[in-house]
């Protein structure tokens, strides 16, 4: 039953790098844990804080949008909804009630890769957390009337985040747009149609394949004993069985060879706005840390490029984003303009563009280095104080990169990014062929009736 | 850091609750779409917790000090409050005049131009803003920084409160932006819904103003703004609230020296009055073209942050919408799958405030939506709260302070707060208790008086064909297009 226990103790702090010219050590504190491999597959991660009386408990499936079959858009998701409607020791809503009722939080996410579970409590209601997480990757009690019933929130989820909204079709489209792989190309809330087809044979499928303790990483951060709690641990889940690894997804995306280009009209939308997406290697890419630190320079805050030319001083756009998505396969760079009244999307679009040929070409300031730099401390630092986002970074490396012990390395990977890395990961993937640019034209709206 | 768009998407398309809160509760009479089990494990102990207090102390001037030392991670988070600098005192021709000063302190400060501002904070990454809406009695700077760079964000923050520059370029280009921002918000169905039930029952009071107009913006000068600045920014109504890895005679020292000199206004803190009480129920439709759903708020006037109903409001509010566990959002989403999420809120501050329960609904079930709705206040008014999800409600409410102490801004808002409305010091201490003296025949009591059904307003926005014939029904109905004008 225990067959691979393994306990690794890591205490070795963030090793410095062999630094760049004119910047300083810049380690950070190191968060300790253990990691320990159930006989099951499940591997579970604690790490002990007792500096406030509460812990979080993450639950973080490897499964996302990218797993979903053809005409099953959105099942991630809806599937995410399913497990808040009990199981065999836990009744429909008794969930949140259980979790509120002592004082708890809690949430389900999901996105392209993985689909992510937590609860943080007061540290009284240990076994409650465990016995809730473990009770429904065991046995998910799935009916029809819960499922009729989350298809409905998922439908009104999707009207009020992007039906209802200014550019919620372009930020569907840019996406089918710019990916060829089905795996990525589709929305995260999927289509009506297809949520509309998602039956309970569906969830009881996807259940036994994906929701097995072998595909998941469980973390728990806060005013525990490891000891004590990895033994509740091993009570509580290690007798769940096994199941076969879930199917491989093929990820790959072809090379894109020349620019795609698509204009919607909305009719909720008050002001034009200019979305470009450039395809950017996955997150387990060396290039990743940098192509990070570009979207820094350009877009985080007034000090930003974007900001100071298109914003404050040229006035084309009324708000510049830009930044890598966080999805773990083959990525997107989006930058997104808000085309300023009175101005064109076209001088928006130039204007962007100029930018970007400006930070291939042009120098980096030492400043902005320095920003990009200290923004990763800022993050690391203000993260300290939450045993959910401990917990969440810790089963997030585990999944992603296989090593919870990247969560010490987060400071020293951008320091070790130069300006000339930049200037390189912006001319290789900020190409014109490599990109897909969608216009949101602001369209009168037809009276009363549908765009 | 990922685009906006794709923040949208993955925050509104795929969390299982739309916002988190703090909820609720079971019951022999408990809705359909909750079964008790009763297998879990739950401790019936509430764990005993004091929230840090902070160490203060009083400037020569008047400013008020307050500092939490939280050495668990090395940095610095502060909020500078200064009473009457908010968008209650705009003057009565410029309304949105404090709001405009606000974001402008940035655009230049002593020595320092609009983009060198910028460019130290980010250097360090750290943040300072000012912000002062127009329904709020303050002006507030929010700055959070590694305490490695305090002293200098706080040499940053000195210089926009205490010797902003207002250069006249950046006002234009402050302008030109800002034109962008109040167009786009018409875009957006909650804005809408909110500012037509600000209007509802406060109009006349700074409470009904959500939003600035462009004449306004117009307007404005750089001596408007000036004027503004020299008569409300003012150290004897203002508190500075510190947290993080600083002690107090650190913190004490290094507020004096920036903001030591900084002249008192020797006036007493200025006042308005409660908003008019509403007399009469309101049925309003904001029409918005294309929607496919109709956003919903039923409201209602209700209490000052110091009213003795506070906590029994909080206990009633908790029960009916405070969350996943409130009975809005079991009834409405998880048994009649009418919307993503529905719930309610209390807004209580020094003068009368509201209570407000709000969804997003699709278009064609907007009757049955509201009907449901407003038939859970009838439910309150007259069903007595069953036993077990009276006392999970505030079992609930009492055991969130474990998840409070662990969060650095939390204390520090609750000391502003006590600050703020000049609470004892032991007034957080003393909360949980004040909560569980609550009575069932108290929350009856609350939702008789505040959730009168001849008080409330009902605000829709969305399609106007989909919503009209449903509200006339529910009394003297008023339409307003988008723009905010009256078209019915």
């Amino acid at each position: 039953m225990r067959a691979s226990t393994f306990i690794r103790i890591v205490t070795i702090a963030a090793a410095v790098s062999a630094l760049a010219p004119g910047l300083q050590a810049q380690t950070g504190p190191a968060i300790k844990f253990t990691e320990t491999k159930l006989g099951n597959g499940l591997r579970v991660i604690l790490s002990e804080d007792h500096t406030a009386p509460v812990y979080s408990i993450v639950v973080h499936y490897n499964v996302g949008s990218r797993d979903e079959r053809k005409a099953r858009t959105g099942f991630a998701h809806l599937f995410e909804h399913m497990m808040f409607k009990g199981s065999e020791n836990v009744g429909p809503g008794e969930h949140f009630m259980l979790i509120f009722g002592t004082g708890g939080n809690m949430n389900g996410t999901t996105n392209k890769d993985r689909t992510l579970y937590y609860e943080t409590l007061p540290s009284n209601q240990l076994d409650l957390g465990i016995f809730l997480e473990a009770d429904r990757m065991r046995s998910l009690d799935i009916t029809k009337d819960n499922l009729d019933n989350q298809r409905n929130a998922v439908q009104e989820e999707r009207r009020q985040g992007l039906d209802n909204q200014p550019y919620g079709k372009s930020e569907e489209l840019i996406d089918e747009l710019a990916y060829d792989n089905p795996a990525y190309e589709h929305s995260i809330i999927g289509s009506m149609a297809d949520l509309n087809a998602a039956s309970v044979e569906d969830v009881a499928s996807f259940f036994k394949t994906y929701y097995a303790p072998n595909n998941a990483v469980l973390a728990i951060v806060g005013d525990i004993d490891s000891k004590a709690t990895l033994d509740k641990v091993r009570t509580a889940f290690e007798s769940i069985p096994a199941q076969p690894a879930p199917p491989a997804v093929d990820m790959t995306e072809p090379k894109q060879t020349a620019e795609r280009r698509l204009n919607v009209d909305d009719p909720l939308a008050r002001l034009a706005r200019v979305d470009f997406a450039f395809k950017v290697p996955p997150r387990t890419s060396e290039d990743d840390d940098a192509v990070r630190v570009l979207a820094t320079i350009l877009s985080t805050g007034r000090s930003s490029r974007f900001f100071q030319s298109l914003v404050r001083e040229q006035q084309v756009s009324s708000g510049v984003q830009a930044g890598r998505d966080s999805s773990i396969g083959p990525g997107l760079f989006f930058v997104s303009a808000t085309v300023a009244p009175g101005k064109t999307a076209a001088a928006v679009e130039a204007a962007v563009l100029a930018e970007l040929e400006r930070i291939k070409k042009g120098p980096i300031a030492g400043w902005e280095m320095d920003k990009a730099r200290n923004n990763s401390k800022r993050t690391v630092v203000s993260g300290l104080t939450s045993s959910l986002n401990r917990a969440t970074q810790l089963a997030e490396f585990a999944s992603v990169f296989g090593d919870a012990g990247r969560i010490n390395q987060r400071i020293d990977r951008i320091s070790r990014v130069t300006a000339a890395d930049v200037q390189r990961v912006a001319a290789t993937f900020l190409t014109a062929e490599n990109r897909t640019v969608v216009t949101t034209t602001p369209k009168p709206a037809a009276k009363g009736g549908q765009q | 850091v990922i685009a906006r768009h794709q923040l949208v998407l993955l925050t509104a398309a795929t969390s299982i609750v739309a916002a988190t809160a703090h909820p609720i509760a079971q019951a022999q009479t408990s809705p359909s779409s909750i079964r008790y089990k009763g297998k879990a494990p739950v401790s019936n102990t509430v764990l005993k917790l004091s929230l840090p207090k902070p160490k203060e102390a009083d400037l020569p001037n008047g400013l008020h000090l307050m500092v939490i030392e939280d050495p668990r991670a090395p940095q610095v988070t502060m909020q500078i409050v200064i009473r009457g600098a908010g968008g209650y005192y705009d003057p009565a021709d410029h309304f949105g005049l404090a709001q405009f000063t606000a974001s402008n302190v940035r655009e230049g400060a002593g020595k320092r131009s609009s983009p060198e501002i910028a460019e130290q904070l980010e250097r360090l990454a750290a943040t300072v803003t000012v912000n002062a809406s127009m329904s709020s009695e303050d002006a507030t700077l929010s700055a959070s920084a590694l305490s490695e760079h305090f002293g200098e964000v706080l040499d940053l923050a000195a210089d926009m409160i205490l010797a902003p520059t207002f250069p006249e370029q950046e006002l234009a280009r402050f302008k030109t932006q800002t034109r962008a921002q109040l167009m786009q918000q018409r875009s957006n169905p909650n804005f809408l819904a909110n500012e037509r039930f600000s209007q509802a029952v406060a109009e006349g009071h700074p409470d009904g103003r959500v939003s600035p107009t462009v004449e306004a913006l117009d307007k404005t000068t750089r001596d408007s703004m000036i004027a503004f600045h020299r008569t409300h920014y003012a150290p004897d109504h203002a508190a500075i609230a510190i947290t993080g890895d600083v002690t107090m005679a650190a913190a004490l020292k290094a507020v004096q020296a920036r903001f030591g000199g900084w002249a008192k206004s020797g006036a007493a803190p200025p006042m308005v009055a409660d908003p008019i009480a509403v007399a009469d129920p309101g049925v309003f439709l904001v029409a918005r073209p294309n929607s496919v759903q109709t956003s919903l708020i039923v409201g209602t006037q209700a209490i000052r942050y110091t009213d003795p109903d506070f906590y029994g409001m909080t206990v009633l509010n908790k029960i009916i919408g405070g969350g996943p566990t409130g009975r809005l959002f079991r009834h409405l989403r998880e048994e009649k799958g009418y919307t993503y999420g529905a719930g309610s809120q209390l807004d209580a501050r020094r003068y009368r405030g509201t209570w407000v329960a709000s969804t997003n609904v699709r278009s064609e079930v907007t009757e049955a939506a509201l009907t449901d709705l407003i038939d859970e206040l009838r439910q309150a008014r007259d069903i007595r709260i069953p036993d077990s999800e009276f006392a999970d409600a505030k079992r609930s409410l009492v055991s969130a302070f474990a998840l409070a102490i662990e969060s650095p801004q939390a204390p520090l808002t609750n000391a502003i707060t006590r600050w703020r409305y000049g609470l004892p010091a032991d007034y957080w201490d003393r909360y949980p208790e004040r909560i569980m003296a609550i009575t069932q025949d108290d929350v009856k009591a609350m939702a008789t008086k505040y959730l009168d059904p001849k008080k409330l307003q009902i605000i829709a926005v969305g399609d106007r064909a989909a919503a009209e014939k449903v509200l006339q029904k529910l009394g003297r109905l008023q339409v307003f297009d988008a723009e905010g004008k009256k078209i019915q």
